[in-house]
């Protein structure tokens, strides 16, 4: 898994921003991103060029839409046409996000707790949606500073209270970008995974598109004619997968090892993955490790249980962020609450860790703080329901800027609910 | 001058849309659009702080209003907001959503003003969209005016 750096909000000035796209690419990449979503309000004539920019800035750009509307700011991305945001009425925004996906795009409520009308017209949520379902992601931290800000603060809630229910959505970052103006304030990014092979890919797609051609054509028809997956839609796909993880410094990552395979974020662990023994000895095949025949065995005796896997690595966007040195605290959390917590100190100035260091002798290197945590599969209060739980994520807490604050969180995995259990 | 339409809106007419259709001949190269409306800014201070805070009591959380109303001057002055939207026969052709109370626009086969798509002008019934996303004055005089160039004037 290759985890790419993106902003998933950003404005030209073919809305109200005051950037062109190239100095919005060109200020992306000097703060470390492999990749930025273009979302101007009600129009994608921005990404006219966009290939131009592309291959001189090394920079992905996906193309989006804010529909900036009057009950709700609403983020699209990877559309291929325009999907009409001046229809919505405050009880049909589920046809809005319908027509979004028939072009091939993702929906994610913007900013969803910003105060609307007079002061920022439309910002705040207001439409019924019917179908949670049908929603791909929450902008649940907007803007820079975003860990502090009470208004990201209750769209984290509304993200986890959609999860508790059940649904299974999305959560990104977007600083809502809108000039080159420097700040000092913490930047937050959305790291999304894809696979090496679709990386590789895509070399042969980028570019093949002839591009230059004014109008409908360079504007709106955008992934269409590639064949092979790009890096482009390899984002767009690991984005509607919800294989990302948010953070305003060090990448945090998490896989959960079940029934002898090994899932990430994102994904959903069956329910028989978790069953004890026959499942286990059935699973364990060529990419059962060591340690999988205990916990089979271990089984037979103990109710069986999940190898939480987390990694977290300080190495990213190096420089261009920083935490004063601490012991951070690393959460897994569901819908049972925080599960556990763990310590973790900051890497000290020489790149070495208190924690476990996996080093190879290489002590410039800041090797990635790797931990793994083991869960127990079923609730623990009451084993016998074989009731798991419904979603796992992790977060890192910490003190940014003299606040204790969340510093960076996963997306979720989650646990199908076992046959005939009611979900 | 193909078009030239001028209205006044109020508040309540905030989060509506006008649709104005026109039509468009053969041989049309460029548009020009003038979009304008006036006034811009609420200068009544203390209605402006009104409005204010009824929108804070809807979405602000009653233990963060109080915070919210010692920084209220950060929302000041309250603006009215009407953006514009481009239609041609078969579909849309962008938006301009910036806050200029004075929008000089023009649209063409190969350029268009940032916002519009540049592609054929079609001959048939065209529509322009304002969106009013929020008038906050007792009254707010909008203006349209659209010219249209052939070969022989451009
Ligand atoms: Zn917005
Ligand atoms: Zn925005």
């Amino acid at each position: 898994m290759r985890w790419l750096a993106c902003e998933l909000h950003t404005h030209t000035l073919h809305s109200d921003g005051s950037q062109t796209l190239e100095e919005l690419a060109r200020g992306a990449v000097g703060l470390g991103f492999d990749a930025i979503a273009l979302t101007d309000h009600n129009t994608m004539s921005g990404l006219v060029g966009k290939e131009e920019i592309e291959r001189q800035t090394g920079l992905r750009i996906l193309p989006g839409m804010e529909w900036t509307t009057f009950y709700g700011h609403m983020v699209t991305i990877g559309l291929s046409e325009y999907a009409d945001w001046r229809q919505a009425e405050r009880g049909g925004i589920d046809e809005g996000i319908e027509d979004v996906h028939r072009f091939g795009g993702l929906a994610g409520l913007a900013h969803p707790f910003r105060i609307g009308s007079p002061a920022c017209t439309g910002c705040f949520w207001e439409y019924e949606i019917g179908d949670w379902n049908a929603v791909d992601y929450i902008e649940v931290w907007s803007g820079t500073s975003p860990s502090i800000r009470t208004d990201n603060r209750r769209a984290f809630e509304l993200w986890t209270d959609k999860l508790n229910e059940g649904y299974r959505l999305a959560a990104t970052s977007g600083r809502d970008w809108h000039n080159q103006n420097a700040t000092d304030e913490p930047i937050s990014v959305t790291y999304l995974g894809i696979e090496e092979s679709q990386a590789v890919e895509e070399q042969e797609g980028v570019g093949q598109r002839s591009g230059g051609a004014a109008g409908r054509e360079a504007g709106l028809l955008l992934p269409r004619k590639v064949r092979t997956e790009s890096e482009t839609e390899a984002l767009i796909r690991a984005l509607r997968q919800g294989r990302a993880s948010v953070t305003i410094g060090p990448l945090l990552t998490m896989t959960v090892e079940s029934g002898g395979r090994s899932y990430g974020i994102g994904s959903a662990i069956p329910a028989a993955a978790e069953e004890p023994i026959s499942a286990v000895s059935q699973a364990a095949g060529k990419s059962a490790a060591e340690s999988l025949s205990d916990s089979a065995a271990d089984s037979l005796r103990n109710p069986p249980s999940i190898r939480v896997h987390l990694t977290l690595d300080f190495s990213v966007r190096s420089g261009l962020w920083s935490l004063p040195e601490q012991a951070l605290r690393l959460k897994l959390c569901s819908e049972r609450g925080e599960e556990r917590t763990l310590e973790v100190l900051t890497p000290t100035p020489d790149g070495r860790t208190a924690e476990r260091l996996d080093g190879d002798g290489d002590a410039a290197a800041l090797s990635p703080v790797r931990l793994a945590v083991e869960l127990p599969a079923v609730s623990e209060a009451d084993p016998a329901s074989r009731s798991s739980r419904r979603w796992l994520r992790a977060e890192l807490w910490g003190t940014a800027r003299g606040a204790y604050v969340r510093i960076a969180f996963t997306n979720a995995i989650y646990f199908d609910a076992p046959e005939g259990a009611n979900c | 001058m193909l078009l030239d339409k001028q209205g006044t809106a109020t508040p309540e007419d905030s989060r509506t849309h006008i649709r104005i259709p026109f039509e468009l001949g053969e041989g049309v190269e460029r548009l020009e659009l003038r979009f304008e409306y006036a006034p811009k800014t609420l200068d009544d201070r203390e209605r402006a702080l009104e409005l204010l805070r009824d929108s804070y009591e809807r979405y602000i959380l009653p233990e963060h209003r109080e915070r919210a109303l010692i920084r209220a001057e950060r929302h000041l002055p309250l603006k009215n907001l009407i953006t514009l939207s481009l239609d041609d026969p078969e579909g849309y052709r962008g938006a301009c959503h910036r806050h200029d109370p004075v929008q000089e626009l023009s649209i063409s086969r190969e350029q268009a003003s940032p916002g519009l798509i540049a592609a054929e002008l079609l001959p048939g019934t065209w529509s322009v969209t304002l969106s009013l996303h929020c008038i906050v004055t007792d009254t707010c005089d909008y203006r349209l005016r659209i010219n249209a160039f052939g070969e022989a004037k451009s």
